[in-house]
C-alpha cells in the first residue's frame, strides 16, 4: 500500500465532488443550518403561535348563561374567553361558528345552593389544537371557581382547606446537568449526525464508483499504475471526509444552536415558553470533552458509512442505479434512531454497542446526555472500527473482481 | 514486443476470445480488424491487465500481464472510443492527476503537456472544464492522457468511435506520428479504410478467433481478394462455412 498514491486518489476525488454546488449545499449549508432551524425555529413558532392564543379573546358559545354564577362568568372571562349566549352549543360548534362551548343546566345555581353536584358539559373537537387549547383555559376558570366554592363550603362547616390535602408531593429533578439540559429530543442530535455522515458521503461515493463506470473513466484509472486497494482506500477516505464534514457541520450548528436558545426563548418568548423550549432542549449545552467525544464518534460512523457506501455503489453501473441501492440505508438509519426514543425502557447492556449504526447512535446519544461509560465507548468504537475494515477489504476484493469492474 | 499465445477467456459460459495467437513487434503498428463482439476489446483488456486470461498467455516486453501487471501498466497507454474524463476537472488537472499515478514530477508533466499541446493542439482544453469539451477536444485529452508517460506500447480500441472527419484525422495521423518515433501500436477498429492507412499487418478477428494475420498485400494474395472488405467477408464466409460443416 502506498500512501501517496491513496493520497492522489482522494485529492482528485475530493476536488471532483467539491466543484459539484450540490455537495456544498447539501454536505456544508444544510447541516449547519437543519440544527439551529429545528431548535430555535420550533420554539419560537410554536411558543409564539401559543402566546397569540393565550392572548386572543375567543369566543365561547354558552347555553344556560342565566344560570352561570357570576363568579365562575368573571374566572372564564380572566382567562380571554369571552361567554356568548347560544341555543344550541353543539350545533353551533359542529357549525364551525365556534371552537368551544358550555351547556349549563337550569338548576346548576340552586344545585350549587343545595350541596348537590350539578353537572357542566363541556364540548370541544379533540381534534383541534385550537379548540384543545381554549378548553384547558375554560378547565383553569372552572377549577378557580370549584376551588374557591370548596373552600366557602369548608370555612362553612369550620374546617380548614388542608383538610383535603393532607400532605403534598414535591417532585425534584435527579438528572444529571446534562441530562436535565439536553431534553426531550436529544436523540435528535445523533440521529442528525448519523443522517448527515450517509447523506454528505453518498454524492462523493456514488460518483468515485458508479459515476467512474458511467463516465467510462474507471478503465483509464485501472490502467494505470495504481493499485485496486490504494483507489478504494483513496475513494474511501473521500467519502469519509465529505461524510465528517457534513456531520461536523451538523454539530457546530448544533453548539451554535443549543448556545443561543436559552437567550433567544427568553428574549422572545418570555416564562410562557419555557415549558416547549425545555421540551426541545432549551439548555442544551455540551463540554469541550464531550464535543470531541462526539467528532470522534461521528468520525467513526462517517467511516462506516464510507465503508458501507463505497462496498454498495461500486455494484451499481450507473448514478441511478447507486442512488436506487443507497436509498435504503436512510431507513435503516431511521428504524433505529426511532428506537432511540425508547432507548430508556429497555437495559442496556454492552451488547447494544457492538450493533453498528445503533451502537454510534446510542453512545452519542449517551454524550449528549452525559450518561457515557468508557466500557460502552470503548466496545462501540472497537466494534465500528471493526466493520469498517471488514468493509474495506470486502470493497477490496469486490474492485478486483471483473464482473465487477466490466458490469454490463 | 508484444506476445499473445493461445489466449482463451470465457464470460459466463460465452467464448469471447479462443485460443488466439499473434506477435506485435517492436516499432509496429499492427491493426486488428474485426466486426462488433469479435473479441478485440477483450484481447486489449487482456494486454492491458484489467482482464485474467482463463487460458494462455501475454506478455508486453517480456513482462507477463498476470505475473507482471504493474509494470506492464506502466508500459502501456490505452485509448478507447468509450473512454470518458473527468467532467468537473480541467485538462490540465486531468493530466496533473494521471502523471501523479505515474509517478511523473509536477514539473515533468508540465513539460510534457507543452510538448503535448504543440502535437494535439490541445488548447482550451487545457483550461476548462472537460464537461465543456467538444468530441474532438475530449478524445484529444483522451490521446494525452495515454501517452503522457511516453509509452512504448499503444493500444487503440475503437478510438475515432462517433468523431467527425476532423478529429478523425487527427486521430490517425497521431498514430502515424507516435509509431514513427519507434513505439509499438495495436490498432483496433472495425473500420477497413483505417487499417489500410495506418498497419503494416493485420489481424483478422471474429467470433473469437484470429482468422487470418500478416500484411494486407499477403491477406489480399491468401485470400485471392483485391481490398481488405473483400478478404475480409471471405474469410468470414469460409470461417462459417466450417463451423456449418462440423
Amino acid at each position: 500500500m502506498r500512501l501517496n498514491y491513496v493520497t492522489r486518489v482522494a485529492q482528485k476525488e475530493i476536488l471532483s465532488t467539491w466543484r459539484d454546488r450540490r455537495a456544498i449545499i447539501s454536505n456544508l449549508l444544510i447541516p449547519l443550518l437543519i440544527l439551529p432551524l429545528v431548535m430555535l425555529g420550533l420554539p419560537l413558532i410554536i411558543g409564539g403561535l401559543f402566546q397569540r392564543e393565550q392572548s386572543t379573546i375567543t369566543e365561547l358559545a354558552v347555553s344556560g348563561l342565566e344560570f352561570m354564577p357570576e363568579a365562575l362568568q368573571e374566572a372564564i372571562e380572566k382567562e380571554n374567553l369571552q361567554l356568548v349566549s347560544v341555543a344550541d352549543p353543539l350545533s353551533a360548534l359542529q357549525a364551525g361558528a365556534f371552537d368551544l362551548g358550555l351547556i349549563v343546566p337550569a338548576e346548576f345555581k340552586d344545585a350549587l345552593a343545595n350541596n348537590d353536584t350539578p353537572e357542566l358539559e363541556l364540548l370541544l373537537k379533540p381534534g383541534s389544537l385550537k379548540s384543545s387549547f381554549n378548553a384547558s383555559k375554560l378547565e383553569r376558570a372552572v377549577a378557580v371557581f370549584k376551588d374557591a366554592l370548596i373552600a366557602e363550603r369548608l370555612q362553612g362547616l369550620g374546617l380548614s382547606t388542608g383538610l383535603l390535602s393532607p400532605f403534598e408531593v414535591t417532585q425534584v429533578n435527579a438528572s444529571s446537568p446534562a441530562e436535565r439540559s439536553s431534553g426531550q429530543l436529544s436523540w435528535l442530535i445523533p440521529f442528525l449526525i448519523a443522517i448527515w455522515t450517509l447523506s454528505g458521503g453518498q454524492m462523493a461515493a456514488i460518483d468515485a464508483t458508479a459515476g467512474e463506470k458511467e463516465r467510462g473513466t474507471l478503465e483509464a484509472l485501472l490502467v494505470s499504475p495504481v493499485r485496486r486497494s490504494e483507489v478504494v482506500l483513496g475513494k474511501f477516505l473521500a467519502t469519509l471526509l465529505f461524510g465528517l464534514s457534513a456531520a461536523i457541520m451538523a454539530i457546530i450548528g448544533y453548539v451554535l444552536a443549543s448556545s443561543s436558545v436559552r437567550y433567544v426563548a427568553n428574549t422572545n418568548l418570555g416564562a410562557d415558553a419555557a415549558v416547549i423550549t425545555e421540551l426541545l432542549g432549551n439548555a442544551m449545552s455540551v463540554g469541550a470533552g464531550a464535543i470531541v467525544l462526539l467528532v470522534m464518534s461521528a468520525l467513526l460512523l462517517a467511516g462506516l458509512m464510507a465503508a458501507l457506501l463505497i462496498s454498495i455503489t461500486m455494484f451499481a453501473r450507473s448514478f441511478k442505479e447507486a442512488q436506487s441501492y443507497v436509498a435504503p440505508l436512510s431507513m435503516i438509519m431511521i428504524l433505529p434512531a426511532v428506537g432511540l426514543q425508547f432507548a430508556d425502557l429497555l437495559s442496556l447492556g454492552w451488547l447494544f454497542y457492538t450493533v453498528p449504526i445503533l451502537n454510534a447512535l446510542l453512545i452519542m446519544d449517551d454524550i449528549v446526555k452525559g450518561s457515557m461509560t468508557l466500557t460502552n465507548l470503548l466496545v462501540c468504537w472497537g466494534c465500528l472500527l471493526g466493520w469498517i475494515i471488514v468493509l474495506l477489504v470486502f470493497a477490496q476484493r469486490s474492485f478486483s473482481r471483473e464482473d465487477v469492474i466490466f458490469r454490463s | 514486443m508484444i506476445e499473445v499465445t493461445n489466449l482463451t477467456k470465457h464470460f459466463s459460459g460465452f467464448t469471447a476470445v479462443n485460443a488466439l495467437s499473434f506477435q506485435v513487434h517492436t516499432g509496429e503498428v499492427f491493426g486488428l480488424l474485426g466486426p462488433n463482439g469479435a473479441g478485440k476489446t477483450t484481447t486489449l483488456r487482456v494486454l492491458a491487465t484489467l482482464l485474467k486470461p482463463d487460458s494462455g498467455t501475454a506478455s508486453v516486453a517480456g513482462h507477463d500481464v498476470t505475473k507482471h501487471p504493474e509494470t506492464v501498466r506502466n508500459l502501456i497507454g490505452v485509448v478507447n472510443g468509450g473512454m470518458g474524463l473527468y467532467e468537473r476537472l480541467t485538462g490540465t488537472e486531468i493530466l496533473e492527476y494521471f502523471g501523479s499515478l505515474y509517478g511523473m514530477r509536477k514539473q515533468a508533466v508540465r513539460t510534457r503537456v507543452k510538448a503535448l499541446d504543440a502535437l494535439l493542439g490541445l488548447g482550451d482544453a487545457l483550461t476548462k472544464p472537460a464537461g465543456s469539451f467538444s468530441t474532438g477536444m475530449r478524445q484529444k485529452i483522451t490521446i494525452a492522457r495515454a501517452v503522457l508517460h511516453e509509452p512504448p506500447v499503444l493500444f487503440f480500441d475503437e478510438a475515432t468511435n462517433g468523431l467527425d472527419i476532423i478529429a478523425r484525422r487527427a486521430v490517425l495521423e497521431f498514430v502515424k506520428h507516435y509509431a514513427a518515433a519507434g513505439n509499438t501500436i495495436i490498432y483496433s477498429t472495425h473500420v477497413l479504410s483505417e487499417i489500410t492507412q495506418l498497419s503494416e499487418r493485420v489481424g483478422i478477428l471474429y467470433r473469437g478467433e484470429l482468422l487470418t494475420q500478416g500484411h494486407p498485400q499477403d491477406v489480399l494474395l491468401q485470400t485471392g481478394t483485391r481490398t481488405l472488405d473483400d478478404a475480409f467477408f471471405t474469410l468470414v464466409s469460409q470461417h462459417d462455412k466450417r463451423h456449418i460443416t462440423s
